[in-house]
């Protein structure tokens, strides 16, 4: 096969893999009856996921990255806005850029 | 789940419209992150074409960064496609999530619905399911947004990529783990949700050390999960 032929193979098989995963989540769970203990399994893992996203990226960010992420938090706990505490993390960090 | 919180669930155009709306400027700081992918995919061998078809097909920004460590070797690796089921695993656990509203539409048109499914609209309608949204749309808008900002992004990469220097400098680096926090602090209701955060925040850092990229989000969130129904089940 041409190098070009594979490249494509494997972009290919990379889709498929990816579209497999979107998809199985909801596929399993027609298997299940959603009964209160799956309801707050989900639920839980509903915040882990978001919380182990924030928490892995802090583990490997600098102090500027973590003070916008921390911003952007208490603005959102104090405005209830996503957009304005993405804007708020995103100035913080513009700024302790420039003035560095 | 209340069967009266997931009654009438539907996917129509007025629903992809609010999606659209929702994220739309949230999509917008995608495009850093495809110019960001598309310059580093040419670095890395990948042609023009095969970069932009990539980011068409594949559409994760994750996945995507990690197939390209293992592209100067022989392709299509087992290494590389494991390591995209690894990064890809937290998909499944957010289709879990929304089953409960998924499920109620046809199987077809959920396949199709879920073709979009990432994190930032994972997010962004789950927390409308919550509330009072009953339309898949919102999910589909929120994924085509992310979708044509990130080609556009791969493609001003690839073409321009090594130009335009650090992004970074714009705070623009921020933007998703911004994000995710928000959204995390959004969700919040309360004592149980004290337990599976802290579960999942500890599994995903000691899980950095320990795991291949991508897992320790997929144990984070399974070990959350289950510290959620001890603290419901206590």
């Amino acid at each position: 096969m041409s190098a070009e032929a594979t490249a494509y193979l494997t972009i290919f098989l990379m889709a498929a893999v990816t579209y497999g995963t979107r998809i199985a989540g909801a596929e399993l769970m027609t298997l299940f009856r959603i009964t209160s203990r799956v309801d707050a399994f989900l639920k839980s893992m509903a915040i882990s996921v978001m919380v182990a996203i924030v928490a892995s990226a802090i583990a490997q960010s600098g102090f500027r990255e973590n003070t916008a992420t921390l911003v952007a938090a208490a603005v959102m706990a104090a405005t209830r806005s996503s957009i304005g505490a993405v804007t708020a993390g995103m100035l913080v960090a513009a700024a302790w850029t420039w003035l560095a | 789940m209340l069967n009266s919180e997931t009654a009438n669930v539907r996917l129509t155009m007025a629903g992809v419209v609010r999606g659209v709306k929702s994220l739309g400027p949230i999509s917008l700081f995608v495009i850093p992150f495809g110019i960001a992918f598309g310059a580093a995919a040419i670095e890395r061998g990948v042609t023009p074409d095969q970069s932009i078809v990539m980011s068409l097909t594949v559409f994760s920004a994750a996945a995507q960064f990690a197939a390209l460590d293992f592209w100067n070797g022989p392709l299509p690796a087992i290494s590389l496609l494991l390591t995209v089921l690894a990064v890809g695993t937290r998909h499944i656990l957010m289709g879990a999530t929304l089953a409960p509203w998924l499920n109620r539409l046809s199987r077809p048109k959920r396949l199709l619905a879920l073709s979009v499914l990432s994190d930032a609209n994972f997010a962004d309608s789950y927390d409308a399911f919550r509330r009072d949204e009953r339309d898949v749309g919102r999910l589909v808008g929120g994924g085509l947004a992310l979708c044509i900002c990130w080609i556009i992004g791969s493609t001003i990469g690839v073409i321009a990529g090594a130009s335009l220097g650090n992004l970074g400098r714009f705070g623009i680096d921020v933007v998703m783990v911004s994000f995710f926090a928000a959204i995390a602090v959004g969700q919040w209701e309360g004592l149980s949700d004290v337990l599976p955060s802290v579960v999942a925040a500890a599994v995903a850092v000691l899980g950095l050390i320990f795991l291949p990229p991508g897992w320790n989000i997929v144990l984070a969130a399974l070990a959350g999960g289950i510290a959620g129904v001890l603290w419901h089940e206590r």
